[in-house]
């Protein structure tokens, strides 16, 4: 009786542990309110606004394409291997499905990187890519449905077959064809499954403006809170399940006894799924700018959700340029995904110290600014600064910029006590406090307050910084970066070091918070556009940059981000409320005190890395 | 009984595996409806020898002929003969019905010529009315009596049988062994029978094959092959036997054990070593001192019909088949009948050197 209590608790635990957060997820898919904090009442509107988003329905699209050849050439090719290997002696085929299964074995991001590595070798990054890939990973699967199979038909009912006056390819058809066709079948839903919910290696050999939902998801949920996300999740979910209840159960159906009817309906259930197919293969085809490019054509990679997508449409109609779009969330991740080479970008936007670093390295091309009239309309005070990272400016367009502060709760915390960075070290704010969780930002304020410079790179000094974080991190409740904003909305800290552009979201979302940055000083980042060596069209990238510089356009997505923007038309023009918030448009005061990251070399990254893990290690 | 022409014709074939030679120079010919069983241990190149004239191999030398016309290389499907196989070769999804129209609906029959066979065949293997059963439905003798159908409505000249029986218990295949012998005279087709069962081999065949290794060791009618077997391996293989090493003193006259023995084989020569074959039901159990040689019983076994009994004589344990209870640690004398006593040459030719590795 024990035993069996026992062994229920842990089952329901097992389940508890696997199924509670997707139920979390659904549950929010419902939620009002549009943190993932609070719960306001129940809705719908994310379901419905899920599937008028051009976003995701387009990512949804692309998905269904991929998934469905994918799943039909591995199911073709999956076959006639696993044909193949069963007609094997055993040495071979203990050699074949060794190779074949080493995919599934092998870490997917491994696969992805090595397929990316063999694309980039011999063409670009695109959607074919994708395809190629995930038709590779779905073989095995095809392949480890069908064997089964196949052994449990034997070559026996195959060689009666012929011998009864059978040809091969009839006997093939007539005889181990409807053997084997449960076990196709299920190989389908299987890759159906994998493609449809694969995440590594789509996201490392898709081409710029690809988007599968799976990285569609993850690149949008970085961006922050998106309930329609979290309606597509469970949509996506419920489909993957469905799909793979499909696949377990149709092998017993096939063998349990059926009658005319059933065989009816499976035909036309047959027949409408392989139409439905057909068609969507047709469209896929029909429209052909997947497979090839007519026309000039620019590359544009940028930050997550930094630009309005309308203005995209806008260029594209005036210039007749098309624009694959293309975001990415870590500029580490863009550094190295750049320097992979794996896709030819025609202009770029990223923080200051990675563009130091690529000018550096002789990665960027000079813009001819003469060529672009609307570039007057840049203040040229914010232009000057950009001299930290681009000294004799030739490089760079800025976009926007902003600074590193702190986020506090006016209902718990005076403005004049969030003066200075010493409410970070003493210890009035224990266990209310959320300290950013990336490496220089979290060491630029202890450096500030032990007087150096953010940009300090002595090792000692660094060391000093160090201990100072050190005593911090035992009153620190979290290291944060993306879930900041949330925690601050939802009250959960007193205080929080963090961006101003994320402040200025919180601050919109909860009118207890406002933001400062300390009088010591600290760390003014500016995102700039760049035109990288890999350009294949310099003049349409110009033209781009121009236009984003137009002043309508920079109105347009100075309203889609909240972020201070270098065109003085903007700064000008916006209320007077959001002229005076410190959160948006950092006032030339506060310029003056703030400075702006400049690049590491390898070694001093070494060093702060390591100093990082050092200060994670104790805290944890 | 008149001569008939050959059917069937392997000449010189050869086949290996991996380097395995499965069969070497291989001949054999079959004639127009009678019913030959290949027999032999596995590996013996039976099977083998079945599925080259099946079509699902091809020899690496050598040809075969059929009604003259060499099918070396013809494919399976267009070869006019048909395959029961050991088991499992039934279509499971098609029903009964369809599994027997399989090879006429290919050869572009009428439905009502085909409705007709599958009612005339289920007939024939007394199934009658299992047209729309599904074969998991069937037993296993229920099944192999289907495929037995399956193959002979397309009216093949030759039925090739491997091991058909082979997966059923001992009753179902005693009684599958007079339904096939019956098979065969009412459709008066020839058969070719693969197993590695003596019993069935003796009870329905009209000319054995025995092969061991690739090589054919004797060809003869069941009571040939039994009574007179030409070596040692076919006689150890067909029943068990009392195989001793011998002396052919001279004609009709052979020593074994020290024992000199009247027997009835002439033309081994003086003084020529043989093996001396003598079945256990022919052994006499007499009483001591009238017996050639003198035992002691070691083991008794009762068998139903008979007694099984070895017996100590001369350092020789020989195994003895009798009605007679005889208890164990008794002393009997050996008597052989001169009829029973076989003599055999002892291998020499390489055929016969395989026996021997065999052994």
């Amino acid at each position: 009786m024990v035993k069996k209590c026992a062994s229920r608790l842990y089952m329901a635990l097992i389940f508890a542990f696997l199924y509670l957060p997707i139920v979390v997820l659904i549950i929010l898919s419902f939620n009002r309110s549009n943190t993932r904090v609070n719960w306001k009442g129940f809705t719908l509107d994310w379901y419905v606004r899920c599937f008028q988003n051009e976003n995701i329905m387009s990512a949804f699209a692309t998905t269904l394409e991929i998934t469905f050849i994918a799943a039909i050439l591995a199911t073709i090719i999956g076959t006639l291997a696993a044909l193949g290997i069963s007609a094997m002696k055993k040495r071979g085929k203990t050699i074949f499905l060794g190779a074949t299964n080493i995919p599934l074995l092998n870490a997917d991001i491994v696969t992805g990187i090595s397929m990316m590595l063999l694309f980039v070798r011999f063409t670009h990054l695109g959607f074919v890519t994708v395809l190629i890939a995930h038709v590779t990973f779905n073989i095995p699967y095809v392949i480890l449905n069908i064997l089964p199979k196949l052994k449990q038909a034997n070559r026996c009912t195959y060689e009666a077959a012929l011998d009864l006056g059978a040809s091969p390819l009839y006997a093939f058809y007539k005889v181990t064809w409807p053997e084997i066709r449960p076990g196709v079948f299920s190989g389908f839903l299987m890759a159906v499954t994998m493609s449809l919910d694969d995440f590594s290696i789509t996201y490392f050999t898709k081409g710029a403006g690809i988007n599968t939902l799976s990285t569609m998801l993850y690149t949008e949920l970085r961006k922050g809170i998106k309930p329609e996300l979290y309606a597509l999740s469970t949509i996506l979910f419920f489909t993957v399940l469905l799909l793979l209840i499909a696949a377990n159960l149709n092998p017993d159906k096939i063998t349990a006894p059926v009658s005319k009817r059933t065989v009816y309906l499976k035909r036309a259930a047959c027949t409408a799924i392989l139409a439905s197919l057909v068609l969507g293969s047709l469209a896929i085809f029909a429209d052909g700018s997947r497979f090839s490019s007519d026309g000039p054509s620019i590359t544009v990679l940028n930050y997550g959700k930094y630009l309005d997508e309308d203005a995209l449409r806008e260029f594209e109609e005036e210039s007749g340029i098309k624009v694959n779009y293309e975001e990415y969330e870590d500029p580490e991740e863009m550094y190295t995904k750049y320097k992979a080479g794996s896709i030819d970008y025609d202009v770029i936007c990223t923080s200051d110290y990675i563009i130091e670093k690529l000018i550096q390295e002789d990665e960027v091309l000079e813009i001819s600014y003469d060529d672009m009239p609307n570039y007057q309309n840049l203040n040229p005070d914010i232009i000057d600064m950009t001299a930290s990272f681009d000294p004799k400016h030739r490089y760079t367009v800025p976009y926007f910029y902003g600074t590193l502060g702190i986020l506090y709760n006016t209902e718990l915390v005076r403005p004049e006590d969030v003066e200075s960075w010493d409410c970070l070290w003493n210890g009035s704010y224990a266990d209310d406090m959320i300290m950013i969780g990336s490496v220089r930002d979290a060491f630029a304020p202890a450096l500030i307050t032990l007087g150096y410079s953010l940009n300090d790179t002595d090792e000692t000094h660094l060391r000093e910084a160090l201990d100072i974080l050190k005593a911090q991190s035992a009153q620190v409740s979290a290291y944060y970066v993306d879930e900041t904003c949330d925690e601050m909305i939802a009250e959960n800290a007193a205080i929080a070091v963090c961006y101003s552009g994320e402040a200025g979201e919180a601050m919109a979302e909860n009118d207890h918070l406002a933001y400062s940055v300390p009088k010591e000083g600290s760390n003014l980042w500016i995102d700039s556009w760049f035109i990288p060596k890999t350009c294949q069209n310099q003049e349409g990238a110009q033209k781009f940059l121009d236009f984003l510089c137009r002043d309508d356009i920079s109105m347009a997505n100075f309203e889609y981000v909240y972020y201070a923007s270098p065109n003085l038309s903007v700064a000008e023009n916006q209320d007077a409320e959001l002229k005076e918030n410190e959160a948006v448009n950092p006032s030339e005061e506060v310029l003056r005190r703030c400075e702006v990251y400049r690049a590491l070399n390898d070694e001093k990254t070494v060093l702060y890395n390591s100093l990082w893990q050092e200060l994670i290690g104790h805290s944890s | 009984m008149t001569m008939k022409k050959n059917l069937i014709d392997f000449i010189d074939i050869s086949k290996s595996y991996d380097g395995n030679l499965v069969l070497d120079e291989f001949n054999l010919y079959v004639r127009e409806n009678e019913f030959v069983t290949l027999l032999g241990p596995s590996g013996c190149g039976k099977t083998t020898t079945l599925r080259l004239l099946g079509g699902f191999e091809t020899p690496d030398t050598g040809k075969i002929l059929f009604d003259s016309v060499d099918i070396t290389n013809l494919p399976a499907n267009e070869r006019k003969l048909n395959t029961v196989f050991q088991k499992y070769s039934l279509f499971p999804h098609m029903s009964i019905a369809e599994n027997i129209a399989f090879g006429l609906k290919i050869s572009k029959k009428s439905k009502q010529y085909i409705e007709d066979k599958i009612k005339y065949a289920l007939k024939l293997v007394n199934l009658d009315g299992f047209e729309h059963r599904s074969v998991d439905s069937l037993s296993g003798g229920q099944q192999q009596r289907i495929a037995i159908a399956r193959a002979i409505v397309n009216e093949p000249k030759v039925l090739l049988l491997d091991e058909p029986l082979g997966a059923l218990d001992l009753k179902l295949r005693q009684n599958m062994q007079y339904e096939l012998m019956r098979l065969k005279e009412e459709l008066g087709i020839t058969f070719l029978y693969v197993t590695h069962d003596q019993e069935e081999a003796l009870t329905m065949s009209d000319t054995i094959v025995v092969m061991n290794q690739g090589y054919i060791q004797q060809i003869g009618t069941p009571e040939m092959i039994y009574n007179e077997p030409e070596n040692a391996f076919v006689a150890d293989f067909i029943g068990h036997s009392n195989i001793i090493d011998g002396t052919m003193i001279e004609d009709k006259l052979v020593e074994i054990l020290g024992v000199k023995m009247a027997c009835v084989d002439e033309g081994f020569g003086k003084m020529t070593p043989v093996d001396v074959v003598i079945r256990p039901e022919d052994v006499e159990l007499v009483k001591p001192e009238d017996g050639y040689l003198t035992g002691e019983v070691t083991s008794l076994i009762f068998k139903g019909v008979h007694y099984e009994l070895d017996v100590m004589a001369n350092g020789y344990e020989w195994l003895v088949h009798t009605t007679q209870y005889v208890p164990v640690g008794t002393q009997v004398g050996i008597r052989v009948i001169p009829f029973n006593i076989q003599i055999m040459h002892k291998p020499e030719s390489s055929d016969e050197k395989a026996v021997e590795i065999d052994e």
